[in-house]
């Protein structure tokens, strides 16, 4: 029953924040905003029993993601800071498209039958750490794609550098 | 207790959150705020299958970590890309980043 709440209570946050992003006129405040669904969807993934994933949430996204999109926010500050429209002409085509999507999607969520589908697997409620699982198979059956994975960010890492930096004969 | 629908819904309405955000947002930034919101709905289907399905593999959370991964590696170059933009052009908005359109 306290999962319960708890789960409502952090579904309301994400989902308020997530609606102050996509409509805050002021870009700094959206990256704050985003910071807060992010943490509600680290005690989303708590709830579900994912601890290790729920620390990697918030290292990663709120530690990481957010601060470098503060950083740029700040970086372009002229235009950012402005509290010019910040929403294009699209906005009942496009509020139309995200409510027939949700809309979809819940009705086809309430007409499954979950129970025979999931079998006895939906009677296992209890929230367990499954850290060491995840550990273990990201060095034995995941081993490959995790190599693969660092490889990606060391390309990503190269790439934003030469993006970034200036050219030099540009520059004379 | 928390049924598997409760998280699929959750995470359909935080999806559709997003794609208006991607659509309506006219700052690049915004629109690369909006797919974090995106990958996000994905992460919580993601471990929520995971732990109804398979809870002793979690072979979802290990999908999530990888998202979470790529989408680290995205917003990177998503963000040195509009500042590269930005630097030579002086424009943030999408809808002003026309000087390839024909």
């Amino acid at each position: 029953m306290v999962e319960l709440i708890l789960f409502y209570a952090f579904a309301a946050l994400i989902i308020f924040s997530a609606v102050l992003l996509v409509t805050a006129r002021n870009v700094f405040h959206g990256a704050l905003y985003l910071a807060s669904t992010l943490f509600g969807v680290a005690a989303i993934f708590a709830l579900s029993g994912s601890f290790f994933l729920a620390g990697i949430q918030v290292l990663i996204y709120i530690g990481a993601v957010v601060v470098l999109l503060i950083f740029v926010i700040n970086l372009t500050r002229q235009i950012a800071g402005s509290s010019a429209a910040q929403v294009n002409e699209a906005v009942v085509p496009a509020l139309i498209t995200s409510l027939l999507t949700i809309t979809l999607i819940v009705l086809a969520v309430l007409k499954t039958d979950w129970a025979t589908r999931i079998g006895k697997s939906v009677a296992q409620t209890e929230a367990m750490d499954n850290t060491a699982v995840i550990g273990t198979q990201l060095l034995t059956n995941f081993a490959i794609p995790f190599e693969v994975v660092s490889v990606l960010l060391l390309a990503a890492l190269i790439g934003a550098i030469a993006i970034v930096s200036r050219d030099k004969e540009a520059g004379k | 207790m928390i049924t598997l629908a409760h998280y699929v819904i959750l995470s359909a309405i935080l999806f559709g959150i997003g794609i208006f955000g991607v659509l309506t947002r006219r700052n690049a930034i915004g629109i690369l705020m909006s797919i974090e919101l995106l990958f996000n709905a994905v992460n919580i289907n993601m471990v929520a299958f995971s732990r109804f399905l398979t809870p002793d593999g979690a072979y979802g959370e290990l999908f999530t970590i990888f998202i979470i991964t790529v989408a680290a590696a995205e917003s990177i170059l998503g963000l040195a890309i509009i500042l590269a933009i930005y630097r030579n052009r002086k424009v943030l908005n999408a809808d002003e980043m026309n000087l390839m359109k024909w």
